[in-house]
């Protein structure tokens, strides 16, 4: 393990995900080397089907790779079973997704409570933090709300502040402004890299959006499943 | 605090209101199959509970005794002593509701049109109160006085085959002790209403009348009697045994196979409608479940995508299952509770004429069912559907990949 894995909060090595076998197998991932450090502001970026998603299920625990490994806060997912790679996403890692990121039949508040409720948290302390994110997402007033009644762009933001709940060492993020208008699309980016700023918050991005990129202070570009490109703003 | 398993079950209640079409479907189906159950089995017993009565009161009583042989050839060959010091004393213990001697043997009745094989009973009327039915079933004439009325009883539908009634006079025949022909002439005291087949075999007269006439004594050829508790029997009649060892002491259950039997049988129909009823709900839940889970496996994957262990998914899941079967339990409990209350004062069977009796049923049921029931089977179907949800919960928590996140949604 080089310097740069020892530092890094999220690393995969020679990762391999085929799909199928023999003539019909589909090479998702080829021998991808990547370390993120903490604070840092990561997109994952190419055309369709260059393997963005599936970097990053796999550097999520989300999915199993073919070959090669993979490090979260030190721990090898490899060496995990279903439960505590459960446990590791639940305290190590946040997601957000590209759509249908809330529990519809909860509200936004019970939305960001969720995690802290698995995690244990007592109920006053729960309380509070939800609601400091969520007025950290700027939703103070919205908490009541089921996601029906949010818009997509309000929907995002409450993911986010669920991420934001348990302080995970990373979040995730798998185009999250694909459904987004433009102006819901600037707020929501200017709120991570805001996070990212003044908190320190460790984003990987992954999306195929130019203006996404641009907000990003690390870029890596693939093709092929292959990094073709990683280089920094 | 709300704790994992409050969270839980605050997802499963909310999750069952959001398609609240299939969960009152869910709702409806078990609801009916309690309610059914619950009714059934009352209707059951019910019937169970008048068939053994009319078989008790059908001279059956609870429990008989006789001499060895007499219930193989029932006549005055196997008559037996007047019961003596010990065994009256324990027909007398306050646990004996009521007994009775009797005089019971084939015989021929005659009337100038006609000749019919008959059932001689003689009996003390007084001693028969609460015992049997010609107690209170006279509906014509008057009842025999006293074990030395003179008069004899004649069921409705003996005397219209006889052409008789009250007041006029009939010939009763039968072997007496030494084997010869004994015949007296008695005059039609009364006609009793009761069973199509009582009302045809017996003919009823004083017990002294019947001993006098067949030329026995003081001897009798049986004694019936009832506890006050019919779950003392078996124990009573251990004691029975003891005191006369040479005497032939028997149940209602030998005496009337066919009411052991009804009862048997309605035990059975109850197992087998429970069974019925589960399987058509466990295909209801189960299919409803697989639906409403498929609908859900983005969601479901994000669940685990946060971290919820599949465990907690599937607690989630059969928490879901549990409350809307408990739901359904409860609604069938209720309506069960309402039909069973609307019935309390009988349901009449008088519309299927004779076909009651036929079922070994008198013309009116009354269903019951005490609280121990009706909480065990609500308790054993909620179980069952509970049951019936662990395959399908655990299949689908267990098949449902997480990268189906990513899917587009439908």
């Amino acid at each position: 393990m080089n310097d740069n894995a020892l530092q890094a909060i999220v690393s995969c090595r020679h990762l391999n995900k085929q799909y199928g076998q023999g003539e019909m197998a589909v090479h998702a991932l080829q021998d991808v080397d990547l370390d993120i450090r903490a604070g840092e502001f990561v997109s994952l970026s190419g055309p369709s089907g260059s393997g963005k998603t599936t970097l990053l299920n796999h550097l999520g625990g989300l999915d199993r790779p073919t070959s090669g490994e993979v490090t979260v806060a030190g721990h090898r997912l490899s060496e995990l079973d279903k439960g505590e790679l459960a446990d590791l996403r639940l305290n190590k890692i946040g997601f957000v997704f590209q759509a249908f990121n809330l529990i519809p039949v909860l509200s936004a508040y019970e939305n960001v409570e969720f995690i802290l409720q698995l995690q244990g948290e007592h109920a006053r302390q729960r309380r509070a933090r939800s609601g400091e994110m969520l007025a950290e997402v700027g939703l103070q007033g919205l908490g009541e709300r089921r996601p029906g009644q949010l818009s997509g762009g309000q929907q995002q933001r409450v993911a986010i502040a669920r991420a934001m709940a348990s302080t995970p060492a990373i979040v995730f993020a798998d185009e999250p402004t694909a459904n987004l208008d433009t102006a819901a699309m600037d707020e929501l980016l200017a709120l991570m890299s805001r996070l990212n700023k003044s908190r320190g918050m460790t984003f990987c991005i992954a999306s195929h959006d130019p203006r996404v990129i641009e907000y990003t202070l690390r870029q890596v570009r693939m093709r092929d499943g292959r990094i073709e490109v990683d280089e920094r703003a | 605090m709300m704790g994992k398993s409050g969270l839980l079950a605050v997802m499963g209640w909310r999750n069952l209101w959001r398609n609240p079409r299939r969960t009152g479907l869910i709702l409806v189906a078990v609801g009916i199959g309690v309610w059914s159950t619950l009714s059934f089995t009352a209707l059951l017993q019910a019937w169970s509970a008048s068939s053994l009565q009319t078989a008790l009161i059908d001279m059956t009583g609870q429990g008989q005794i006789h001499a060895r042989g007499y219930l193989d050839n029932p006549g005055v060959a196997h008559r037996m002593a007047p019961p003596r010091a010990s065994l009256k004393a324990l027909l007398k213990r306050p646990e004996v509701q009521q007994w009775a001697s009797r005089v019971r043997v084939p015989a021929a009745i005659q009337s100038a049109y006609e000749t019919l094989p008959v059932s001689l009973i003689g009996i003390d009327p007084a001693r028969e109160q609460g015992l049997s039915f010609i107690a209170t079933a006279v509906s014509a004439g008057q009842p025999l006085a006293s074990a030395d009325s003179p008069g004899i009883l004649l069921g409705r539908e003996l005397a219209r085959r006889l052409r008789i009634k009250v007041g006029q006079r009939i010939v009763l025949m039968s072997q007496d002790a030494n084997g010869a022909l004994a015949e007296r002439g008695f005059k039609v005291n009364g006609l009793f209403s009761a069973t199509r087949q009582a009302e045809k075999r017996y003919v009823f007269v004083g017990i002294r009348q019947a001993q006098s006439m067949l030329g026995i004594g003081q001897s009798i050829t049986g004694i019936a009697f009832n506890l006050h508790n019919i779950n003392h029997l078996s124990r009573f009649l251990g004691q029975l045994r003891q005191v006369v060892p040479k005497l032939d002491v028997q149940s209602w259950e030998t005496l009337r196979p066919v009411a052991k039997a009804v009862s048997q049988l309605s035990n059975s129909f109850i197992l087998m409608w429970i069974f019925i009823i589960f399987v058509l709900m466990a295909l209801g839940i189960v299919n409803t479940l697989l639906m409403s889970l498929h609908e859900r496996v983005r969601e479901l994957a994000l669940l685990q995508a946060l971290g919820l262990r599949p465990n907690l998914i599937f607690t989630q899941v059969m928490m879901e299952s549990a409350l809307v079967v408990l739901l359904g339990v409860v609604l069938g409990m209720v309506l069960a509770a309402v039909t069973v209350l609307a019935f309390h004062n009988g349901l009449n069977l008088g519309f299927l004429a004779r076909g009651s009796e036929w079922l070994g049923a008198g013309q009116v049921l009354y269903p019951r069912l005490n609280i121990s029931q009706f909480l065990g089977i609500g308790a054993l179907i909620w179980v069952l559907g509970f049951t019936a949800s662990l395959l399908p919960a655990w299949r689908i928590v267990h098949r449902v990949p997480i990268e189906a996140i990513n899917r587009s949604p439908s």
